[in-house]
């Protein structure tokens, strides 16, 4: 966190301020308060957590919830890497798409979700394509702005030495903007999950996120509120992830000064 | 969301010739909504209206008022919610940025609650506040503070050290340096967190009236669609656009303003 102090020392402040969150909440739900429905206690919302890890069917909503984000940002990925490279480092794709993406930007793409319904169904495919789309424009832009920043003298001495066009940009524009292309898909992937919960919660019947509003709606908020923090921990387990993938990928760019939206 | 823009990224580095393509999204969206009012006189299912009767459909609904209702219901939940998200998201992450303590007590917390999915706390929030416009307002003031909050962070963090040393040099006091140095330095930033922020703010907003409303632009989406009145969603649909893509600009023409001084980089 770019704080210079010695990691453990982080990790325990973390861990104390986490400690400090679980027991205030303890107390207020023990003093009586409330009533249990309002703010249920942190051991059954604990208890429900661990009915939900061992149970085979909770844990196969979790995997719908995951592969449908996963697929929808693998698919974001793919093609706004392509395109992001191909508009950073071409003018007439620049000045066809830039504007085309810069325009449809600010537009709640969620709102076209009862169209995507009637086009393809009420199934996943729905909501793939709906997370495809809402993560497509951060990391095209990103991708734009890191291939338009390659070091010129490093494309000077690739073509120098005889690299084709290709080759320059699989070996040299690709690699110089991955830390851009990775702050794009730090970006993406909470957006991601989010488009997950929502289109889950709106219209499904399987899903973390339907999970959610069933538990709501029969007032077991105990078991909604373990459901949350599963989606919780989930969001920040595969942002570790990204990072975890990041520091392997891109070994030579310390992350804090990257970490900017 | 501008990626990190103060690496050396050299201005117009391929030599965009800007002027012959300048009108080609135009054409582009003009050509699309002629071959998609061409394709509308083959056969084609009920949910597929041809551009020209969702714009008649859409001036009937402004007349009738079946429209405008809904769009005020919507801008009192999300404007407010901005509005202090973003608020105090900009005002705890400039501090964040500049003071020590609040840092460390701050940042562990935001960064680890940034990948969360804020709308998971729609549910909890209605039942603490009731399932008015409170809750709605709330969530979205909640994920508008995120990106304020880190772009204001690193915006106050990365003011150059040269210059608070010239400011002290000069005789500024702390308050001074703040307001004259690290804020002016801060706001391009900002205004890259302002942007994401408001984008949010509309997908949380139709989100959470998706999920729960009796009024508002989401919710008139969701009845239209589940009445099969499919003239109406295409409307409701059409304004969410034209608002989401208004908002934007007036967000833009004020960052214009406000930074006049600093060659705007990003689009």
């Amino acid at each position: 966190m770019s704080v210079r102090q010695p990691l453990l020392a982080s990790a325990f402040r973390r861990l104390a301020l986490l400690a400090v969150g679980v027991l205030v909440w303890e107390l207020v739900a023990r003093s009586g308060m409330f009533s249990p429905i309002i703010v249920p206690s942190v051991t059954r919302i604990g208890y429900q957590f661990g009915l939900l890890a061992i149970r085979p069917e909770s844990l196969l909503e979790a995997w719908y919830s995951v592969s449908r984000g996963l697929s929808g940002f693998a698919l974001a990925a793919v093609l706004g890497i392509a395109l992001g490279v191909l508009m950073g480092r071409s003018a007439l794709a620049a000045a066809c798409l830039g504007q085309l993406f810069s325009a449809t930007y600010p537009i709640p793409k969620i709102a076209f979700f009862p169209i995507f319904i009637y086009l393809f169904g009420i199934g996943s495919l729905a909501k793939v394509l709906l997370i495809f789309l809402e993560c497509l424009y951060p990391i095209v832009v990103t991708t734009q702005a890191g291939s338009r920043a390659v070091n010129r003298v490093l494309l000077w001495s690739a073509a120098n030495m005889g690299a084709s066009r290709a080759r320059i940009l699989w070996r040299v524009v690709v690699p110089a903007a991955a830390p851009f292309i990775f702050a794009g898909l730090r970006i993406a992937l909470p957006i991601a999950m989010i488009v997950v919960i929502i289109t889950e919660m709106i219209s499904s019947a399987d899903g973390l996120g339907y999970l959610v509003m069933y538990a709501l709606a029969s007032f077991k908020t105990d078991r909604m509120l373990a459901v949350v923090v599963a989606i919780a921990l989930l969001g920040v387990v595969l942002d570790w992830l990204i990072v975890c993938l990041r520091d392997r990928l891109v070994f030579w760019e310390r992350l804090d000064s990257y970490y900017v939206e | 969301m501008r990626g990190p823009q103060r690496s050396e990224a050299p201005r117009q580095s391929r030599g965009a010739p800007r002027y012959p393509y300048r009108l080609l999204p135009l054409w582009f969206f003009l050509v699309t909504l002629a071959l998609w009012q061409i394709a509308s006189r083959l056969d084609h299912p009920d949910f597929v209206l041809s551009p020209v009767e969702i714009a008649s459909h859409f001036t009937q609904a402004l007349r009738s008022g079946e429209l405008l209702p809904h769009v005020g219901a919507s801008l009192v939940r999300s404007l407010p919610g901005f509005v202090i998200g973003s608020l105090i998201g900009v005002a705890l992450g400039l501090m964040a940025g500049i003071a020590r303590s609040l840092d460390q007590l701050l940042s562990p917390v935001v960064f680890l609650t940034y990948p969360v999915p804020k709308i998971v706390f729609l549910p909890i929030v209605m039942l603490w506040v009731g399932i008015g416009d409170v809750s709605k307002t709330l969530i979205i003031a909640l994920a508008c503070f995120y990106p304020c909050f880190i772009n204001a962070y690193y915006g106050a963090r990365g003011t150059p050290t040269l210059m608070v040393w010239t400011g002290l040099n000069m005789g500024a006091r702390r308050s001074q340096i703040f307001r004259k140095v690290v804020v002016p330095s801060a706001l391009p930033l900002v205004f890259a967190g302002l942007r994401v922020s408001l984008a949010l703010s509309f997908i949380l907003l139709f989100s959470t009236e998706m999920i729960n409303a009796r009024s508002g632009l989401g919710f008139l989406i969701r009845q239209s669609e589940s009445s099969l009145r499919f003239d109406l969603m295409y409307v409701a649909i059409v304004a969410v656009a034209m608002l989401g893509y208004a908002s934007d600009q007036l967000l833009l023409l004020v960052r214009r303003h406000v930074l006049a001084w600093q060659e705007a980089t990003s689009r």
